[in-house]
Order: structure tokens, then C-alpha cells, then sequence
């Protein structure tokens, strides 16, 4: 996935001039149900369809300075308003870090995760593993979203660089990035979400 | 497994449904931000609907030791609690305006089905049923969170939210089979009955013990043989698990209740109990039939003027006693700090 340079990311953020037909369509399968960390919660999907997003469309630009990434997705008619809609990307802090089992121990990821609803918002996390996620380093995340009936559109930013904990970002660089979804009106919360199965490239322009 | 294990008796045949409890917890632990619709205590009159509304019917806990998918409770399923035009009604000086309450049709509240119960007339029944989270031996709340947020105190069995790790998911509702989980929409956070944890830490006995006018509540150490718990629990073995079957091993045990007669046809008693005992059976298991045949027994021994340390201790002769070693008062309790974020 590219992620193109701009002059400056506000203006694109206010302009709407993303990376002009370079869209990525991320392809997102539902996380595995041995794969959840609990009896209950397998028990209680065996029957129940979800990873109903199957598709993400990524846009990512940087201006040097932060990192914009727009996710695009759509949802089926809810059946529960009780959980957020929900959207998140993740970045290896070292180049080991395993995607399909949310980091480890030695070499953790760190997830922007946006969510609606009463508690929206960015959240900044560190996964060492499934069910072991906690607070993550401050990145200046920042999150901007717009629902259109089933269609959500959310930009998230960070700035670039590195620090304790934060995965680093660098122009002229590749790393990887993962994605996560959770259609909340299908009542899909925590490990119950589609996700991208493994890393794609993330090249930062120069 | 916990080192040891703090338990509640109440015993049912003392119980008047004063909710004296469900205020006294409401006013210590849940006037907070989005909690208006908790009441972490009720008492709901059965047979009955109960809080949340047919939450017997609404799965959770484990059936062959295997988790059970289960329904979870919303606010209107627990009852909106009711606000009225007090200030219309009582000092408004309009003679047309009568107490009602606001915002239309309020929907069915907490105990809408209060002393309706079973049966018809002479021998209609009902009795009241006092519930909390049982601190179970087997949470089936702990089991189902996915973040690890739900602790059992390894000292005393205390089954509580850890409030920061808590993200909202609500397993732990749908999995609890007594639907004792509040969900806080305000803060995106679930709660419950803390066994009022800060009082034991400091040796005084739960708000809704303490409180009780009818003495029914009894607190302490499962494993303390000196102790009200133990006595009633393993001793004499009449305070028993509600729904045992629902296979979570709950440490809130209650002392069935006895009825009068039944009348036959003249209105003459029938020595058969008026609340059927397959009902009580359903509620408590097979043991519920040897446990009420104790209680007529040794109740008998005390009319006739024998000992019976069961009676005394469920008479609650020295009050104090029911609270084994919570028996401080609640004025000795220094430096509480509530936190919240
Ligand atoms: S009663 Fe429900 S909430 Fe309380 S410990 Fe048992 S399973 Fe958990
Ligand atoms: S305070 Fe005691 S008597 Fe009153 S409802 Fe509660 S348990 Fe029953």
C-alpha cells in the first residue's frame, strides 16, 4: 500500500483530495471463533455469522510530519445499537510482530482504534498477545469520521517518529500495517470482528 | 480458588419486602453517573417476574460444565425507575393535576409484579425473594470476559469489575445466569454488587445486613465454625443456592420459606403447605423438601421449650451474631476514600 506525500494533511483533510485513484481494498475475514479467548464467547458465536465486513477501502497519505489513514466500509442494517461501530489499523513495533495473534510478549503491535457511539473516540493500544491489550503510547492520534446510513468513512492520524511502545513511521521507509473491523449493529465487540489476516506493505514516500 | 470464601444466609421466612436493602445499597453505591437503573439489591415478590423481568428465562451460567448462551439484560428489561410531577402534583396549586408519572407510559418498573404471587383465594401464596450477585464459586462472568476484567479475591471470594480494565463488551451479562450485571451507558463500563467490600475490609457487615429491620441477613466465612454461615450452611444444612443447577456454585444461600395450610372445602386446614413444593423445588433444588421438615421440627422444640441452637440463630436472638466477624459498627469505619474516575 502506498502512502503518498502531501504538502500538508490538514488540507487534505479539509479538501477531501485523497490519493487520487490509488485506493487500497483491503480483503477482511472473520477472526477464527477457536481462535477467541473464552468458552463463552465461543460458545455463544458457534451459531452466529459475523466478520460481516469483508472489505475495507484504505487510503494513506503523510506530509512528513503525521500519518493520515482513511478506512471506507459498510455495514449490513443493524440489529442492536447496544455496541459502537468500530474500525482499527495496526503497526508492528518490531519487524517480528505477528498480526494474526495481536503481537507478543517481545514484540507487541500498536493499534489506532477509532469507535462511535457514547464513548467515541481514538484509542491508542498495545497488544502482546490476544486478550492482553492495554494503553498505548501517546501519538497525538486523532480521529475524523462520517456516517452516511450504513456507510462510515474514518480518517485517523498520528504523528510520525518513534518512542517508547509506538510503532515507528518513517518517510522514505516500509513497514506493515493490518486492519480490524466490528460491525457493531451485529453485536461484534472485542475478538469478534473481521480482521486482514496478515500484513500488507506500507511504503512511505520519501 | 480462593483461600477462603465470605457467604450471605438470608433466611426467607423473615423477609416482610420492606426494600430497607435495595435503598440501603442504592444510596451507599449507585447514585453515581448512569447508574439510575441499577439496583445491585432487589426483592422481588414470587413467583414472579423478578429483576430483570424473566431473567430465569434468559440462559447464562453452565449446563455438563459447558458455558450456556444467555440473554443480555438492557435497561428496560431491568425496569426504568419512574419520576413523577411531585412539584405539580403537591405544589403546583392546580386542583385538576394528579400524581403521575412523567414522560407518558413509564413501562413496567423494577417490581411491577409486586405481592402479585400464585394461587387463588384462600390459598393464594407469595413470599419475597432478596437478590444480589452470589460471588460465585464458579463466575461464570470471570469465565466469559475476553479482557481478564472480572477478579475473584483470592482472600475472601469477592467477585468484582475491575472498572479500568472493562471495555464494555458485556459477556460477563449475557453469562451470568442470575442477571446481577448492570451495564453503565454513561461511562461504557459493566457493574455489580461489590459485596461491599470497602465495610468487610474494615470488619462491618454489608449495607443490606446491617440495614435489615427483619434480621434475615446473616454474613460471614464459610469455613468459620463458630460463624452464623457455616452453621446454617454445612451444620444443619438449611440455607441452600438458588437454582443450583444454573451450575455457577453461588455463595448467597437462603433458608426456605414455610407457608400456612392449605383449606379444604369448609375452610378447615389440610396440613399441606400453601406454597406447593414443587415450586420451591424448582427454586432450590431436591434438598428443599429435607430442609423444611427440619425447620417444622426444630421449630416444635422450641414451642415446646427445648434448646435448639438452629431456632436461636435464626431468630437472630443477639443480632450482632449474624454478622460473625463483620460485627463492627459502621461509625468505626475510617478513612473510606470513594474514587471515582
Ligand atoms: S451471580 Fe453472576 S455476576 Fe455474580 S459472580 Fe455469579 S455469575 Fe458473576
Ligand atoms: S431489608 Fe430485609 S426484610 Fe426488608 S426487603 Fe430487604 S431482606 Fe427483606
Amino acid at each position: 500500500m502506498k502512502c503518498k506525500r502531501v504538502s500538508r494533511i490538514d488540507l487534505v483533510l479539509e479538501g477531501g483530495q485523497w490519493s487520487g485513484g490509488d485506493s487500497t481494498q483491503v480483503e477482511m475475514i472473520a477472526t477464527p471463533l477457536p481462535m477467541q479467548p473464552t468458552g463463552y464467547v465461543i460458545k455463544s458465536w458457534a451459531e452466529k455469522p459475523y466478520g460481516t465486513i469483508k472489505t475495507l477501502t484504505v487510503d494513506a497519505v503523510h506530509d512528513g510530519h503525521a500519518l493520515a489513514v482513511r478506512l471506507q466500509w459498510e455495514v449490513p442494517p443493524a440489529t442492536t445499537t447496544d455496541f459502537p461501530p468500530a474500525v482499527a489499523f495496526a503497526l508492528p513495533v518490531k519487524a517480528t510482530s505477528p498480526l494474526v495473534l495481536m503481537g507478543m510478549a517481545e514484540a507487541p503491535m500498536h493499534i489506532l482504534r477509532w469507535q462511535g457511539g457514547a464513548q467515541a473516540g481514538v484509542r491508542s493500544v498495545l497488544a502482546k498477545g490476544i486478550g492482553s491489550s492495554n494503553h498505548g503510547p501517546d501519538v497525538g492520534q486523532k480521529a475524523l469520521a462520517r456516517q452516511d446510513g450504513n456507510r462510515f468513512s474514518v480518517v485517523i492520524t498520528r504523528v510520525l517518529g518513534s518512542g517508547a511502545g509506538a510503532a515507528p513511521l518513517k518517510a522514505g521507509t516500509t513497514t506493515k500495517i493490518g486492519f480490524a473491523a466490528w460491525d457493531g449493529g451485529n453485536e461484534e465487540r472485542a475478538g469478534i470482528k473481521s480482521f486482514s489476516v496478515d500484513w500488507l506493505d506500507l511504503v512511505l514516500a520519501a | 480458588m480462593s483461600k477462603r470464601q465470605v457467604a450471605m444466609v438470608m433466611d426467607l421466612n423473615k423477609c416482610i419486602g420492606c426494600q430497607t436493602c435495595t435503598v440501603a445499597c442504592k444510596t451507599l453505591w449507585t447514585r453515581n453517573e448512569g447508574q439510575k437503573h441499577m439496583l445491585w439489591n432487589t426483592v422481588n415478590t414470587q413467583p414472579g417476574q423478578g429483576t430483570p423481568h424473566n431473567w430465569e428465562k434468559m440462559g447464562g451460567g453452565f449446563r455438563n460444565g459447558e458455558p450456556q448462551p444467555g440473554h443480555r439484560p438492557g435497561v428496560g428489561d431491568f425496569g426504568k425507575a419512574w419520576d413523577f410531577n411531585y412539584k405539580e402534583a403537591f405544589h403546583g396549586g392546580e386542583p385538576g393535576v394528579r400524581l403521575a408519572p412523567l414522560g407518558g407510559e413509564p413501562g413496567q418498573g423494577p417490581n411491577h409484579d409486586e405481592d402479585v404471587g400464585g394461587g387463588t383465594y384462600p390459598d393464594n401464596y407469595f413470599f419475597y425473594l432478596p437478590r444480589l450477585c452470589n460471588h460465585c464459586t464458579h463466575p461464570a462472568c470471570l469465565e466469559a470476559c475476553p479482557r481478564k476484567a472480572i477478579e475473584k479475591r483470592e482472600e475472601d471470594g469477592i467477585v468484582l469489575i475491575n472498572e479500568d480494565h472493562c471495555r464494555g463488551f458485556r459477556f460477563c451479562q449475557e453469562a451470568c445466569p442470575y442477571k446481577k450485571i448492570y451495564f453503565n451507558e454513561a461511562r461504557g463500563i459493566s457493574q455489580k454488587c461489590i459485596f461491599c467490600f470497602p465495610r468487610l475490609d474494615q470488619g462491618v457487615a454489608n449495607a443490606c445486613a446491617r440495614q435489615c429491620p427483619g434480621r434475615l441477613r446473616f454474613v460471614g466465612y464459610l469455613d468459620d465454625p463458630d460463624g452464623p454461615i457455616h452453621k446454617l450452611v454445612h451444620k444443619y444444612g438449611v440455607a441452600l443456592p438458588l437454582h443450583p443447577e444454573y451450575g455457577t456454585e453461588p455463595n448467597v444461600y437462603y433458608v426456605p420459606p414455610l407457608s400456612p395450610s392449605k383449606h379444604d372445602a369448609d375452610g378447615k386446614p389440610t396440613g399441606e403447605m400453601q406454597i406447593p413444593l414443587d415450586y420451591l423445588e424448582s427454586l432450590f433444588g431436591k434438598k428443599v423438601h429435607q430442609v423444611l421438615a427440619l425447620l417444622i421440627d426444630e421449630r416444635e422444640k422450641n414451642r415446646k421449650g427445648e434448646k435448639s441452637e438452629l431456632m436461636d440463630i435464626l431468630i437472630a436472638r443477639e443480632w450482632i451474631k449474624n454478622f460473625g466477624p463483620f460485627d463492627k459498627h459502621p461509625r468505626s469505619i475510617e478513612n473510606i476514600k470513594v474514587v471515582v474516575k
